[in-house]
């Protein structure tokens, strides 16, 4: 895949999350990528796609999430564009991690989790989608 | 996933074998949830066969964790791969539950 791009396609149901897996373990083996690093990724990715499969759409109809990725010198780049409401990751509430357990709120975890394991994030609203671009330097076997 | 449900005297123990995604977790919280009701209050989960945990497994952890403190029981966690544990120090659940190395220690925490 040395410079070149490969997409994927999910529909926005959580079902499609077996997919996602399956297609980034067979990337993560193509570019030898170590089993820590094929997970973080995995795991950035799904808090994006369940944050905009439960909460990006207003009405029932099928919607399409295109995920887009490749390899710039050692550092994946992954890009998810969803025709949802507009929803900037990077804003959302940092929960209170000190707080104790009866006042812990879980919302904002999934985007916590993420901001946390990439090395860089960029949001944009470009006409009716949002576009997420997250790098992180690919950790070798 | 797959969820092997264990009893040790008055503990229970679930090893979760696979994955504890958004698609998964529901299952495993329905798991849980019905042990409770049946009674059990001690619980041991164990994650050495875990590949995979995203904020959706926290969630059902999380719930549990609180389920079980109202019923004045206990919840631990064992076996976890680094990559795994490294994902509950981010998110500082681990501030809050014990994990250990083996199951056997869990046991004995009891």
């Amino acid at each position: 895949m040395n410079g070149g791009k490969i997409s994927f396609e999910f529909r926005s149901s959580l079902s499609e999350l077996d997919k996602l897996h399956r297609n980034l373990e067979e990337l993560g083996k193509s570019l030898g990528m170590s089993k820590k690093t094929i997970f973080q990724i995995n795991l950035a990715i799904e808090e994006v796609l369940s944050n905009i499969i439960l909460y990006g759409y207003t009405d029932k109809a099928e919607h399409w999430i295109k995920i887009t990725i490749w390899d710039q010198n050692r550092t994946l780049n992954i890009r998810i564009e969803d025709d949802g409401i507009p929803f900037n990751p990077l804003e959302a509430e940092v929960p209170d991690l000190e707080c104790s357990l009866e006042e812990r709120q879980i919302g904002g975890l999934g985007c916590h989790i993420m901001k946390s394991l990439m090395d860089d994030i960029v949001y944009k609203r470009l006409g009716n989608k949002n576009v997420l671009t997250m790098k992180k330097t690919i950790q070798d076997t | 996933m797959e969820i092997i449900e264990k009893r040790q005297n008055d503990i229970s123990i679930f090893k979760v074998n696979g994955r504890l995604d958004s698609n998964t977790s529901p299952r495993f919280e329905e798991k849980i949830l019905e042990a409770i009701k049946n009674g059990s209050n001690k619980m041991i989960i164990d994650f050495e066969a875990l590949d995979y945990i995203s904020s959706a497994g926290l969630r059902v952890i999380n719930k549990t964790t609180k389920q079980l403190k109202h019923i004045e029981g206990m919840l631990i966690l064992c076996s976890m791969q680094d990559y795994i544990k490294e994902v509950f120090v981010i998110t500082g659940f681990d501030s809050f539950l014990p994990i250990v190395s083996t199951c056997d220690e869990a046991l004995m925490k009891f």
